[in-house]
């Protein structure tokens, strides 16, 4: 399916991609932007720019040295830990939920709930120290005790955050899923 | 400024011309009120179900309204109350009192992105002792909203305090768009604190749910008076009066029985009154009385007596007035434009004065000659509504949509003239800080970036409201 | 002036109706306003009366001062300036080895004889008898504490000996202007603490006697601190309350001395202490009466009730 182009909270340009492979299995993947030729440049001169003026001052090579690693060191964390490349969002209608996050260096993170936990998919609103955001999240139920309401809540496309269009259109499919599968379910 | 100014009257004018035939001759545009203050649910007290009852109505006559306060222990984020009234719970430092820590600047990041994402057109702030209410006002007028401020109380002039707050007041004050007070006596102590013009001061008294407190038709007819007093046991409260009041009425009426609710440090002193002359069967002491639990208490006695030293308003004899009790004053503040005559005996904050009403309130009962419960239970029930409120509140709303925003350069002039010149100076400072640092966040966060909220009331609530009256101006509803 | 005081003036019946507000009927009386908020009136909810504001009342409670009055009361204040002065001088003669610690012994006992007669000559006995200490109490408390004083002055006198000179007189200044802040000159203000004033005028009597040569020294010192900071006080109440000509002279007398004393010492220090002291009995009380002038004290209404009867006989 083709990628249609939103931005997230901070202004930058994210794609939403919707694969659907069935009535009751859609995919959802958001990419974000990869990060940028300038930032990096940015962040590797300042670094190495401080490092140069503690070296005039103690003429230390061992800052030099300690520099560069240090840059390396922290690109490869970053890429390997922070940096997100792509969310997805699967829903299998009869199955579960499973959300993957894909990291720069190819690191992934799945989580899969199962369907019979999952109560309801919603948009909900978050107050932040300096911001109040949309966020697309999961209310999972203890089917155990299914009277006793919300048990958890899981947060989604928490590194993309993308803004309140795209979480539509991705809360209107879920949605047609999960009441497809609930009148099933109560048939 | 000036462009989300433009903006906000823009989507009012745009609402306007999508009226009804029939109500042409009447100016109708709906607002976007922000109400703010420290004290809202789960706090309970006057001001907080103020907020809640005119927020409600407003609600009811087609008006958006949000409430912003700060989160109480657990409630923290955005919950949804009644008919679509969304409620931020801000995560502010609380300091004392209920009261947040205020530094004029901390709170504008955050304040700014929920004006701009509820698009709010105007703000109002409640309640003097709220630091909440100031810094939504200041920022308010930084980011170009119109500002109505609300003023529950009364303040002295003598002491250290007073001078400082009523210097803060006037700050606050001095380019507000329009001030409600709740009394007259309010309203003449209000303008003399904050130095303001008259002309922008209204006066719109508070109301009572005549639903809530209603008579006891079925109460049997003893030999036995009680006088019920319900109240904050605080020295404000005059419950030191109230210790000499039952010794001496005590003595001389053998059926006399009194009936105390409230809690509070003077406590002790009823104890020891009615410990010390031996009244444990005749004056009960109830302890903290919720909500509910109000009205039971008052319809059980037939005389309400309140004997505070200072109020504005009070809320609770038109309470007992509403539950059929005749009642019984201290002349202080603004209780003398409260009740009618008839309905009201007002006394010098004395002991000898109050015995005296209080007499003359028994005399009256045993003749037979005092008003029948629910006759004044139907008079006053037309005297204080909420509709009324939220009426002359959209007035006031109306009024203050015409007007303009001070800009920047006549903002920080009035600040100088009005306000003396160290602290008209340090404002005027304070102002130009959060203005550049609006700008900057202006640049870090445009306004194009924030999403706009979904409306849970007004005219384009995304959920319907089957709770409203369906009134025949309420046309605006716009279909999706 | 408060540009709202003005408004009373201005406030004629303004026609601002904003929808839902019944004009006057001009063929019938125009309504009155009234001040009650339970009937709807036909006036905005902004309407300006002319009897807004009525019941305000400026500056009803404010004291008037007569000048003399005021000069009078500040001779209290005068007085305990000139103790600390006299006490530095006397403190800065015997360091200087001018002052035998036995002459001032001596003089100080014979006034303080002379100050114990009069204090009760003054009153013609009435105080004496309301306290209900004899003569006997008044010397055994003597007694004791000359002992403990005699007793203890070489711990006294070695106190401070690992203390630097400077921040002994650093510290002795303090106390002594700490004395002066919170003596109890007759005013009911809260910063008063007449426990605290003689402590610290007690406390700079040991620091500076501790610097003294000899053990003897310290010992005349503190009595003679004792005498000037807490004796001489309670003779000049009673004094100031009998016989106010006699006290007004004491005063004066007891001024001149202390000048005389610093000059001795210092011309300039002299000088300055005398503007001090003109200014506190004559420039101060003119102060305080001109700036009565400014005070702008607002009552109506809106105070909160002040309950005048006293309700302890409830609770007794």
């Amino acid at each position: 399916m083709e990628g249609k182009e939103y931005t997230d909270i901070y202004g930058n340009k994210i794609t939403l991609q919707q694969q659907s492979y069935n009535d009751t299995c859609q995919d959802f993947t958001i990419t974000s932007s990869k990060m940028s030729l300038r930032s990096l440049t940015t962040w590797t001169c300042s670094v190495w720019i401080v490092a140069y003026a503690v070296f005039y001052y103690t003429q230390h090579s061992a800052v030099l040295t300690a520099a560069i690693l240090f840059s390396i060191v922290g690109l490869l964390l970053y890429l390997h830990l922070v940096k997100v490349d792509h969310e997805s969002l699967l829903i299998l209608g009869s199955l579960g939920i499973q959300t993957t996050s894909t990291y720069a260096s190819g690191r992934e993170n799945t989580v899969f709930i199962e369907m019979c936990r999952v109560q309801d998919v919603v948009i909900n609103e978050g107050i932040s120290m300096h911001r109040v955001n949309y966020y697309l999240c999961l209310l999972l139920k203890d089917p155990r005790n299914p009277q006793a309401g919300v048990s958890q809540v899981i947060p989604i496309f928490q590194s993309s955050q993308p803004r309140l269009d795209c979480l539509t259109e991705i809360y209107r499919s879920c949605q047609e899923i999960l009441s497809s599968q609930r009148s099933k379910a109560t048939s | 400024m000036v462009h989300s100014r433009r903006e906000g009257s823009g989507t009012c004018s745009h609402r306007n011309s999508v009226r009804t035939p029939e109500t042409a001759h009447a100016p109708l545009r709906t607002h976007s009120i922000c109400m703010v203050s420290d004290f809202f649910y789960p706090n309970m007290g006057g001001v907080e179900s103020h907020i809640y009852q005119l927020s409600q109505c407003l609600i009811e006559r087609g008006h958006k309204v949000i409430i912003v306060t700060h989160a109480y222990r657990d409630r923290k984020g955005i919950r949804y109350l009644t008919n679509g009234l969304k409620v931020y719970y801000l995560p502010l430092q609380v300091m004392y009192n209920q009261s947040t820590a205020t530094t004029l600047l901390h709170s504008l990041p955050l304040l700014r992105y929920i004006f701009v994402r509820e698009r709010v057109s105007v703000v109002h702030s409640h309640s003097s002792f709220s630091a909440m209410a100031h810094d939504a006002l200041f920022h308010a007028k930084t980011l170009g909203l119109h500002t109505v401020f609300t003023d529950h109380s009364l303040f002295g002039f003598a002491d250290v305090s007073s001078v400082l707050t009523n210097k803060l007041l006037t700050v606050s004050l001095c380019d507000t768009n329009h001030i409600i007070c709740v009394s007259y006596t309010s309203k003449e102590n209000t303008v003399l604190r904050a130095a303001l013009d008259p002309q922008i001061v209204s006066v719109i008294p508070n109301a009572v749910d005549p639903t809530d407190f209603t008579p006891d038709l079925q109460k049997e007819k003893t030999n036995k008076i009680t006088i019920v007093v319900v109240s904050r046991l605080v020295y404000r409260k005059g419950v030191d009066l109230l210790g000499g009041i039952i010794h001496e009425l005590c003595q001389k009426y053998p059926e006399l029985h009194f009936l105390i609710g409230g809690e509070g440090p003077k406590r002790i002193i009823l104890e020891e009154v009615r410990e010390r002359y031996q009244l444990h069967d005749r004056v009960r002491l109830l302890g903290a009385l919720e909500h509910h639990q109000v009205r039971d208490v008052l319809v059980e006695g037939e005389i309400f007596l309140n004997t505070s030293l200072t109020e504005a308003f009070c809320m609770a004899i038109v309470e007992a007035a509403s539950c059929g009790l005749q009642v019984v004053t201290t002349r202080v503040g603004g209780i003398p434009e409260v009740l009618p005559d008839n309905f009201i005996i007002l006394c010098e904050p004395s002991v000898r004065s109050l015995c005296t009403g209080l007499e003359k309130a028994i005399h009256q009962l045993r003749a037979g000659t005092l008003p029948n419960p629910e006759t004044i239970h139907n008079t006053v029930k037309t005297f204080y509504t909420w509709r009324n409120v939220a009426e002359r509140t959209e007035r006031v709303y109306d009024r203050v949509s015409k007007e303009t925003v001070l800009p920047m350069n006549e903002r920080l002039e009035r600040l100088v003239n009005h306000c003396g010149g160290v602290t008209g100076l340090i404002f005027a400072l304070f102002v130009i800080i959060s203005f550049l640092f609006l700008v900057f966040l202006r640049w870090t966060t445009p306004d194009y970036l924030i999403d706009v909220a979904v409306d849970a009331s007004g005219p384009n609530a995304a959920w319907p409201q089957h709770n409203c009256r369906k009134k025949p101006r309420k046309k605006l509803t716009m279909k999706k | 002036m408060s540009p709202v005081l003005q408004a009373p003036e201005s406030g004629h019946y303004t026609s601002m109706s904003l929808g839902g507000c019944a004009p006057a009927d001009p063929v019938s009386d125009p309504p009155r306003w009234k001040k009650i908020l339970y009937k709807r009136q036909p006036f905005p909810d902004n309407y300006v009366d002319k009897s807004f504001l009525e019941e305000l009342r400026k500056n009803i409670y404010v004291r008037r001062y007569s000048y003399w009055a005021v000069v009078f009361e500040s001779a209290m204040v005068i007085q305990q300036l000139c103790s600390v002065c006299s006490f530095s001088v006397v403190w800065w003669y015997m360091d200087q080895d001018l002052l035998s610690p036995q002459k001032l012994c001596g003089v100080g006992l014979a006034i303080t004889l002379l100050g114990y007669l009069l204090f009760d000559a003054v009153d013609k006995g009435s105080g004496r008898k309301e306290c209900g200490r004899t003569r006997w109490d008044d010397l055994k408390s003597s007694l004791v504490f000359i002992a403990f004083t005699y007793g203890f002055s070489p711990v006294l006198k070695t106190l401070t000996e690992s203390i630097s000179t400077d921040t002994i007189y650093a510290m002795s200044v303090l106390m002594l202007i700490g004395h002066l802040v919170f003596f109890d000159y007759g005013a009911n203000a809260a910063v008063v603490s007449s426990t605290m004033s003689i402590n610290m005028a007690i406390f700079a009597s040991v620091c500076l006697a501790s610097r003294l040569p000899r053990s003897l020294h310290a010992f005349t010192m503190v009595t003679f601190a004792i005498q000037i900071f807490a004796l001489w006080p309670s003779l000049q109440r009673k004094l100031r309350a009998y016989t106010p000509g006699i006290y007004i002279c004491v005063t004066f007398v007891f001024a001149l001395f202390s000048v005389a004393g610093l000059l001795s010492i210092s011309g300039v220090g002299a000088l300055l202490f005398s503007i001090l002291l003109i200014s506190v009995a004559f420039l101060c009380p003119y102060c305080l009466i001109r700036l009565q002038l400014f005070k702008d004290n607002i009552h109506g209404p809106w105070d909160e009730a002040v309950i005048k009867e006293d309700l302890s006989r409830f609770y007794d």
